[in-house]
C-alpha cells in the first residue's frame, strides 16, 4: 500500500525530512552533535516534548486546544514532590498525583464537551487553577529534596529518579523509552480504536458525528484526559530530574506542545494529523534547541529561530498537503501502479 | 389505524421567534413512498428531525412501530429503525467513505476497529447502489454528487424500517437519480416506509404513492398521488394558484456587454469563448462535473487562470481576485451556499450588507450607515420574500430555501453589469422559484447580462434565451432555447472527447 496515501503521512514525512536536514546541518557546524552522548541527551529531551505533544495532539484533532498542560505538569511535579518529601511512598504518591491530574482533564472535558464553552476560555481557566494548586500545595514554596529528612528513603528516591530520568536501558535513557511506550499505546488508540475514530470525526464535523450517534462530550473528555495523563508523566520526569518540585515547572509547555504538534502536521482546525507527525515535530523542536545550544547560540536568538520554525513548518506543510504536491512526491518516490 | 409504522399527532415545535410546527399530523405506512411537500420554511425538515431524534418536540404524540415514544436521541431513533438523509450534507470530510458510513456504529472487536470488514461491507453497499467509488477514498475529495450518494449509502446501511430523504436529489446527476429511484422501489418492495422531500415536483411521478402537504408549519392535507395533479399540489403548497412556472419576458437583444475569450483554468475550463448581450439570459447546461461551476469561479477570479481575456462594454478588464470582478460589475451567486455563499454565523442583515459595504459606508472612515443598510435589507427581503421574522437572526437558522434567497439577494443591491447565477434555485420551492425568475427577468430588462448555470433541464429551457452546453470543461454546443429540445441539449452535454484524441493531446 502506498504510504503517502495514509492521511497525515505526507506532512509527518516532511517534518522528518526537515529533522534530518537540521540534524545534519548542526552536525556539520559542530561534530559533537553526532556524538553518542549528545544523541542520548537529545532523545531524552525530545521525550518530554513528545509526551506533552501527544496530549495536545489528541485535543487538537478534536478541534479544541488544551492550555492547561503546562500547569498540570507543574501541579504533577509539586503534588508528587510534596508528598514524597513528606514521606509518602513513591507508588501512593504517584497514584494520588495521577488522580489530581486526571481531575483537571475531566474538568476540561466537562467544560468543553458538555457545557460547550470555547476551549480557549475553559482551559485558560483551568490553566490558572492548576498552577494555583501547584503553588499552594507546599505552602507557596518549592519543595525540599524528596529524599530529605522527612522524605522517602534515599534508596527509593534513587530508584524513582533512575526510573524516570537518569537510568538507561539498551543504551538510551529510560525517559525516552517511557515516552516511546506511551507513544505506542496512544498511537494505537488513535489509529485503531473506536475512540480514536470518534476523535477524528468530531474534529472533522461535530454535527455529523453527533447525528451519527457519537457521544461527543465523552469523547472530548477522553481526549483531555489523555492530555492530562501525559502532563502527569512529564511532571514526574521533572521531579526525577531535579529531585524536588518547582512551582514553575512546565511553564509554557502547553505552547511547546502546540508547536510540536503543528510542526508535525496536526491541524489546529481538527480532523487531521497523525501522532507520527507529533514525534517528528517534537524531534525537530528538540534538535534545534540542542543544536543551537551546542553551537553556543544565546537564549534570545534561540527563541527567535525556534519560533520562526513553527509558521515555516506549517507553511511548508500546507504547500505539501496540496493535492498536486502530494502527487509530485508520489511521482518522485513511488512507482505508479496504473498503466 | 394499525398499519402505520409512524404516526405523529398534533406536533408543536417553536424556535426563538418562530413557530416552525403548529399542530401537525403525519402518518406513514410500511411499503409506501410518501412525498412530504411544502414551501421553504413550511417545517418539513423540522418535522423529520423530530422523527429522527435531532430535535425534541414541544408537544404532541409520536409512535414508531405502534409504540409511543417520548423524546428520543438520534441513536435511539436509529435503533428504532429510523434513518435520515439530511438536507444539508453531513459528512466528516477528513474521513474515508467507509469510515463515514460506519461512523457511530463501527464494527469492533473489543474497542479495536475491524477496518477491512467495514471496508468490505461498504464496498458491497456501494456496489449494490452502483456507485463507483472506493470505500477508502477521503470524502472531502469527492464531488458533491458523490458525497450525496455516500450519505444515501450510509442511511441504507442501517437496515432502516423508515427512511427519510430530505432533498436527496438536489445535487445528483440524472443517472444517479435513476439509480436512487431504483433503490427506492426495491426498498419499498421490502416493506420499508419512505418519506421523500423534494422541490423537484416533476420527479414525484416516478416513485410517489401519497403526498402530505404542509404550509407555514400547519398540516394542510394528505392525498393519494394518483387522485391529484401537480397543479392541485402546488395550489395546496402555496395557498394560491401559480399560472406560469417559467415567466418569460421577451427583450430585444441589444449590444454586446461581456465577452470571454480563450479562457483556460485547469482541466475543467478549457478554451472557453462566449459573449453575453444586453437583453438576454444565457443558460449554461451540462452534466454535473462539466466544469460550469469552475467556469464561473474562474471568471469571478476565485481560481487561478492560465490564460484568457475579458472584455466588458468594449474595454478589456483584468480580474485576478473577486474584488476586481465586483469593482468591474461582474458578480457571482455561488452554488454551495453554506460554504461560499453565506456567513452562517452572521445575521441576514450582515450577510446582505457584506458585499455592499462600499456603498453603505461613508467615504472617509468607513462607518456603515445604519439607515442605508436598513433600506437595502428591507428591499432585498421584500423583493425576494425571505421568510424570517427578523433580519437580525443568524443566517444559519433559515430554512435551506430562504438561505438561497439571501445569497441571491446580496448581489441585487448593487448595479452590476454581469450577474452569474450558479444553480440559483437549488432547494427552492415553486413559488420562490418564480420570484427568482422574475428577478432574473428584471435584470434582463435593465440591460444586465445574465448567465445561469443550472442542472435542471426544464429550468434551463424555460428561462434562458440562449443555451451554451458544456461537457468535460469545453463548450460543446450553443443553442437557441426556443428551437431546441431536452434531447438535443443532452446530446451536446454528453459529447465527450474520445479517449484517442485525449491521448494525442497529452503527447
Ligand atoms: N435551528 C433553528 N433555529 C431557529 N429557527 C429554525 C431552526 N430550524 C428551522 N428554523 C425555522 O423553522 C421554520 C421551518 O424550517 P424548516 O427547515 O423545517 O423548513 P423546510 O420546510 O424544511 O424548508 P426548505 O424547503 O427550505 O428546506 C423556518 O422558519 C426556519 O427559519
Ligand atoms: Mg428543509
Amino acid at each position: 500500500m502506498n504510504i503517502l496515501k495514509i492521511r497525515g503521512m505526507p506532512a509527518a514525512l516532511t517534518a522528518f525530512a526537515g529533522l534530518i536536514i537540521i540534524f545534519i546541518v548542526f552536525g556539520m557546524i559542530d561534530p559533537v552533535v553526532f556524538r553518542t552522548a549528545n544523541i542520548q541527551n537529545l532523545l531524552r529531551g525530545m521525550a518530554i516534548y513528545l509526551l506533552i505533544g501527544i496530549g495536545q495532539s489528541f485535543v487538537l484533532i478534536t478541534g479544541n486546544i488544551d492550555l492547561s498542560i503546562g500547569s498540570v505538569v507543574g501541579m504533577s511535579a509539586m503534588v508528587s514532590a510534596t508528598l514524597m518529601s513528606r514521606g509518602v511512598p513513591v507508588i501512593p504518591a504517584m497514584l494520588i498525583t495521577l488522580a489530581c491530574c486526571l481531575l483537571v482533564g475531566v474538568l476540561n472535558g466537562l467544560l468543553v464537551g458538555r457545557a460547550k464553552l470555547p476551549p480557549f476560555i475553559a482551559t485558560l481557566g483551568t490553566m490558572f487553577m492548576a498552577r494555583g494548586v501547584a503553588i499552594m500545595v507546599n505552602g507557596n514554596r518549592n519543595t525540599g529534596l524528596i529524599s530529605g529528612e522527612t522524605g522517602i528513603s534515599s534508596e527509593s528516591a534513587t530508584t524513582f529518579r533512575n526510573f524516570f530520568y537518569f537510568g538507561s536501558t539498551f543504551g538510551l535513557f529510560n525517559t525516552f523509552w517511557i515516552a516511546m511506550v506511551i507513544f505506542a499505546v496512544f498511537f494505537f488508540i488513535l489509529s485503531k480504536t473506536r475512540s480514536g475514530r470518534h476523535i477524528y470525526a468530531i474534529g472533522s464535523n461535530v454535527d455529523a458525528a453527533k447525528l451519527s450517534g457519537v457521544n461527543v462530550g465523552a469523547t472530548i473528555t477522553k481526549a483531555y484526559m489523555v492530555s492530562a495523563f501525559c502532563a502527569f508523566v512529564v511532571g514526574l520526569v521533572r521531579v526525577a530530574m531535579t529531585g524536588m518540585g518547582f512551582m514553575e515547572a512546565g511553564n509554557m509547555y502547553e505552547m511547546f506542545a502546540v508547536a510540536a504538534a503543528v510542526i508535525g502536521g496536526i491541524s489546529p482546525m481538527g480532523g487531521t494529523g497523525i501522532l507520527l507527525g507529533t514525534l517528528a515535530g517534537a524531534s525537530v523542536w528538540q534538535t534545534l534547541e540542542n543544536g543551537l545550544n551546542m553551537i553556543g547560540a544565546q537564549v534570545g536568538i534561540q527563541r527567535l529561530l525556534i519560533g520562526a520554525i513553527v509558521p515555516l513548518a506549517v507553511l511548508i506543510g500546507v504547500t505539501f498537503r496540496r493535492d498536486s504536491s502530494i502527487k509530485l512526491i508520489s511521482k518522485w518516490f513511488v512507482p505508479s501502479n496504473k498503466n | 389505524m394499525g398499519d402505520y409504522i409512524v404516526s405523529m399527532e398534533n406536533i408543536y415545535k417553536s424556535f426563538p421567534g418562530v413557530k416552525a410546527l403548529d399542530g401537525v399530523d403525519f402518518n406513514l405506512r410500511a411499503g409506501e413512498v410518501l412525498a412530504l411537500l411544502g414551501e421553504n420554511g413550511a417545517g418539513k425538515s423540522t418535522l423529520m428531525k423530530i422523527l429522527s431524534g435531532v430535535y425534541t418536540r414541544d408537544a404532541g404524540e409520536m409512535s414508531i412501530n405502534g409504540k409511543p415514544c417520548g423524546d428520543i436521541s438520534p441513536k435511539q431513533a436509529q435503533e428504532l429503525g429510523v434513518a435520515i438523509i439530511h438536507q444539508e450534507l453531513n459528512m466528516c470530510r477528513h474521513l474515508t467513505v467507509a469510515e463515514n458510513i460506519f461512523l457511530g456504529r463501527e464494527k469492533t472487536r473489543g474497542d479495536i476497529l475491524l477496518n477491512s470488514q467495514m471496508e468490505a461491507e461498504a464496498k458491497r453497499l456501494l456496489d449494490n447502489l452502483k456507485i463507483d467509488i472506493s470505500p477508502r477514498q477521503v470524502v472531502g475529495d469527492l464531488p458533491i454528487s458523490k458525497q450525496q450518494m455516500v450519505e444515501i449509502a450510509k442511511a441504507l446501511s442501517v437496515n432502516a424500517r423508515v427512511l427519510i430523504m430530505d432533498e436527496p436529489t438536489s445535487s445528483l446527476t440524472a443517472k444517479e437519480i435513476d439509480d436512487l429511484f431504483r433503490i427506492i422501489r426495491e426498498l419499498k418492495q421490502s416493506g420499508c416506509g419512505i418519506v421523500y422531500i423534494s422541490h423537484r415536483l416533476e420527479e414525484l411521478q416516478h416513485i410517489t404513492d401519497r403526498v402530505t402537504i404542509l404550509r407555514d408549519g400547519k398540516y394542510i392535507t394528505s392525498m393519494n398521488f394518483n387522485d391529484t395533479t401537480i397543479d392541485e399540489i402546488i395550489t395546496h403548497m402555496v395557498g394560491r394558484e401559480i399560472t406560469e412556472k417559467f415567466p418569460r419576458l421577451s427583450c430585444k437583444k441589444g449590444k454586446e456587454i461581456f465577452s470571454v475569450s480563450n479562457l483556460n483554468a485547469g482541466r475543467l475550463v478549457r478554451d472557453i469563448n462566449f459573449t453575453l448581450y444586453e437583453g438576454e439570459v444565457v443558460g449554461f447546461a451540462g452534466l454535473i462535473g462539466a466544469g460550469r461551476t469552475e467556469l464561473t469561479r474562474a471568471i469571478f477570479g476565485i481560481d487561478p487562470k492560465t490564460g484568457g481575456e475579458f472584455m466588458l462594454d468594449g474595454k478589456p478588464i483584468y480580474i485576478n481576485k473577486p474584488k476586481d470582478a465586483i469593482k468591474a460589475g461582474v458578480v457571482l451567486a455561488p452554488e454551495d451556499r453554506k460554504k461560499d455563499g453565506l456567513c452562517t454565523k452572521l445575521s441576514i442583515r450582515q450577510n446582505l450588507a457584506l458585499p455592499n459595504l462600499d456603498i453603505l459606508s461613508s467615504r472617509f472612515f468607513g462607518v456603515v450607515s445604519k439607515k442605508k443598510e436598513n433600506e437595502l435589507c428591507k428591499k432585498a427581503v421584500e423583493s425576494l420574500k425571505v421568510k424570517a421574522h427578523d433580519i437580525n437572526v443568524d443566517a444559519a437558522n433559515l430554512s435551506g430555501g430562504n438561505q438561497q434567497k439571501v445569497v441571491v439577494g446580496k448581489w441585487l443591491a448593487r448595479t452590476s453589469r454581469v450577474v452569474m447565477f450558479d444553480e440559483p434555485t437549488r432547494g427552492i420551492d415553486v413559488a420562490a422559484k418564480v420570484e427568482i425568475y422574475n428577478i432574473i427577468n428584471e435584470l434582463k430588462a435593465q440591460g444586465v447580462a445574465v448567465m445561469i448555470v443550472s442542472s435542471e433541464m426544464p429550468e434551463i429551457l424555460g428561462i434562458s434565451d440562449r443555451i451554451i452546453v458544456m461537457c468535460d470543461g469545453r463548450i460543446t454546443g450553443e443553442l437557441i432555447a426556443e428551437n431546441t429540445t431536452q434531447n438535443e441539449v443532452m446530446t451536446y452535454a454528453t459529447r465527450f472527447e474520445s479517449k484517442k484524441s485525449q491521448l494525442e493531446e497529452t503527447k
